[in-house]
């Protein structure tokens, strides 16, 4: 390896912080005007019409639900609060939060492409599969989780009071619109502050590791699994062009690039703070954990497979 | 906190960060930041967030309560919302180190870039046997010359020449012109005369950004500090090593030269 492991520079990180916070910020802005909007506009009980009863079911439903309603995981945070908040179950809001980055039209379209002569049909399938297989099982280990061991709080004290914020559906519009707009402002300085403390730890790894670190670890297959997932939950890419990255990692086995294109939507660094804005911490390290030793088990299991 | 301060951090808030956004890009400092088409929704979240600080300024929302306190900012939450913009702003220099460029690796095969795809075999020529124009057999269309006859290129297209045989043939043995930032090579640079020329790279924004870079080499001793811009002149080869073409600068002049108003490619 040539150079040191790990070297900071304070200007490096402070280009590297505000490049990152200008992409992230367009995205987390939509997602929390779009959550004033949920707040005001869409009554309880549409979400109990839209999700099917039956909670496996509702996981597969809510697992697929980026298809239609695509949304990057940046901006997720706050709309699956206000979900939640307006009756979504739970087990639901995580299968969709996990499985919308990646079950997506935007994200396929990008990873094929990216995997041009590199079998873009397989890798394309297995992600958007895989995703939605990871995010349905997270969201059945919720199901038999209490909630107060997976809500915040505050969080928990909304779902029991759901419309106390909204106006009735009688007040103007115009007024329906500026408490839109004032829930909205909350969420996104509420998620605002977590995105800075990720956007801060992703740019001190991102500048400051040696990534060469990684290389020896690409001609073992069992170790190229969680080196790229570890690379994937450092570099915090955007789920709509990590593929074009994890593309370029041609020494690497491609199950290795498939566990980076899974688990980087779901866990990284960022997200990490920013899932603290709505779940308890200790759900959100086992989340973390438990996601990160199922997608680098179900990798290495096909990695059997296809060899 | 007193209660009417309170309440204007969160509009104070919004309008710093919706300024610094609109400045960024009012004065062109976002090109060093993110990729175009990611420019048009920063400038956009800019100019919402401060529309949105001067109607929460302005509509008081009388409905919502505060039995919780959630229209005011707490003392922690404000500082991390104002101190770490602040302070990146006024430190950053819009451009990585040589420590950063190095943690992430001079790439110098064009198949390890992002969204390389591999050249696809050059169309045949038309019925009278000439080049179709508008394609990549018209070589006019990417080989522009400067005044003294040297192919003006970037370090990308030498890249690519390396793997793409037609390409190859243009630049092989021709003499060119490239702009780009130094890095001494820590590698394959046995007799010290060598060093990377290097663009970086990016998808989405800076902190993804790529180093791709060609070898130069060169007789001169070199007065340039890492990560300046100049501007090479040479002979392009393409030897191989270890078993890949590899594009190889062999310098007549080196000169220091104004940064690119877009230091990226794309």
């Amino acid at each position: 390896m040539s150079g040191p492991w790990f070297s900071f520079t304070l200007t490096d990180f402070s280009y590297s912080f505000l490049s990152i916070l200008f992409e992230g910020i367009p995205f987390i802005l939509f997602g929390t005007l779009l959550s004033g909007v949920i707040d005001q506009f869409l009554p309880a009980r549409v979400m109990t019409r839209l999700i099917p009863r039956n909670p496996a079911a509702g996981i597969c439903v809510s697992a697929l639900m980026g298809l239609v309603f695509p949304i990057c995981e940046c901006g997720i945070v706050p709309v699956i609060r206000r979900l939640v908040a307006k009756g979504l179950p739970v087990s639901s809001a995580v299968a969709y939060m996990l499985a919308a980055p990646i079950v997506n039209p935007i994200t396929a379209i990008s990873t094929y492409a990216a995997f041009r002569g590199q079998g873009p049909e397989e890798i394309t399938t297995l992600r958007l599969s895989l995703g939605f297989f990871v995010a349905a099982l997270a969201g059945f280990a919720v199901l038999n989780l209490p909630l107060r061991s997976v809500l915040k709080k505050s969080v928990l004290d909304q779902c029991g009071d759901v419309d106390s914020h909204s106006l009735t559906p009688h007040a103007p519009f115009t007024r329906r619109l500026a408490s839109a707009m004032h829930s909205g402002t909350r969420d996104f300085l509420d998620v605002a502050v977590y995105f800075v403390l990720g956007v801060a730890v992703t740019s001190l790894f991102g500048t400051s590791i040696n990534q060469e670190i990684f290389l020896p670890l690409a001609l073992n297959e069992t170790l190229a699994i969680p080196a790229m997932m570890t690379l994937a939950g450092l570099l915090s890419l955007c789920s709509s062009s990590d593929a074009f990255i994890a593309a370029t990692f041609v020494s690497f086995p491609a199950v290795a690039k498939l566990a980076f294109l899974v688990i980087g939507p779901m866990v990284d660094l960022k997200l990490l703070f920013v899932y603290s804005l709505v779940f308890t911490r200790r759900f959100v390290a086992g989340l973390a954990v438990g996601l990160f030793l199922l997608v680098a088990l179900l990798a290495l299991r096909l990695g059997i497979v296809f060899q | 906190m007193n209660p009417r301060l309170s309440r204007l951090s969160i509009p104070a808030v919004l309008l710093l960060w919706g300024v610094l956004i609109l400045y960024f890009c009012l004065s062109g400092r976002i090109v060093s930041y993110l990729h175009p088409s990611f420019q048009w929704f920063a400038f956009a979240s800019g100019v919402i967030l401060t529309l949105l600080a001067a109607a929460v300024f302005l509509l008081p929302d009388g409905h919502c309560c505060d039995s919780h306190g959630s229209h005011a900012l707490g003392l922690p939450s404000l500082a991390m919302l104002v101190v770490p913009i602040l302070a990146t702003t006024s430190i950053s220099q819009d451009h990585f180190s040589a420590s950063t460029v190095l943690n992430r690796r001079v790439l110098e095969h064009i198949e390890d870039l992002p969204a390389f795809t591999p050249p696809l075999d050059p169309p045949l020529p038309q019925h009278d046997g000439t080049v179709g124009e508008g394609t990549m057999m018209d070589p006019s269309l990417y080989l522009q010359t400067n005044t003294e006859g040297q192919i003006l290129a970037e370090t990308v297209d030498l890249m690519y020449a390396a793997t793409d045989e037609t390409m190859r043939s243009d630049f092989d043995g021709r003499e060119v012109e490239v702009v780009g930032q130094l890095m001494p090579a820590r590698t394959g640079s046995p007799d010290n005369n060598r060093f990377h020329l290097v663009r970086l790279f990016v998808m989405c924004c800076a902190a993804d950004a790529r180093p791709a870079g060609i070898i130069v080499q060169t007789n001169e001793s070199l007065n340039f500090a890492e990560m300046d811009w100049v501007k090479v002149s040479g002979t392009a080869t393409f030897p191989v090593e270890n078993g890949r073409h590899k594009a190889v600068l062999h310098a007549n002049r080196i000169i220091e030269t104004e940064p690119p108003r877009e230091s990226f490619i794309y």
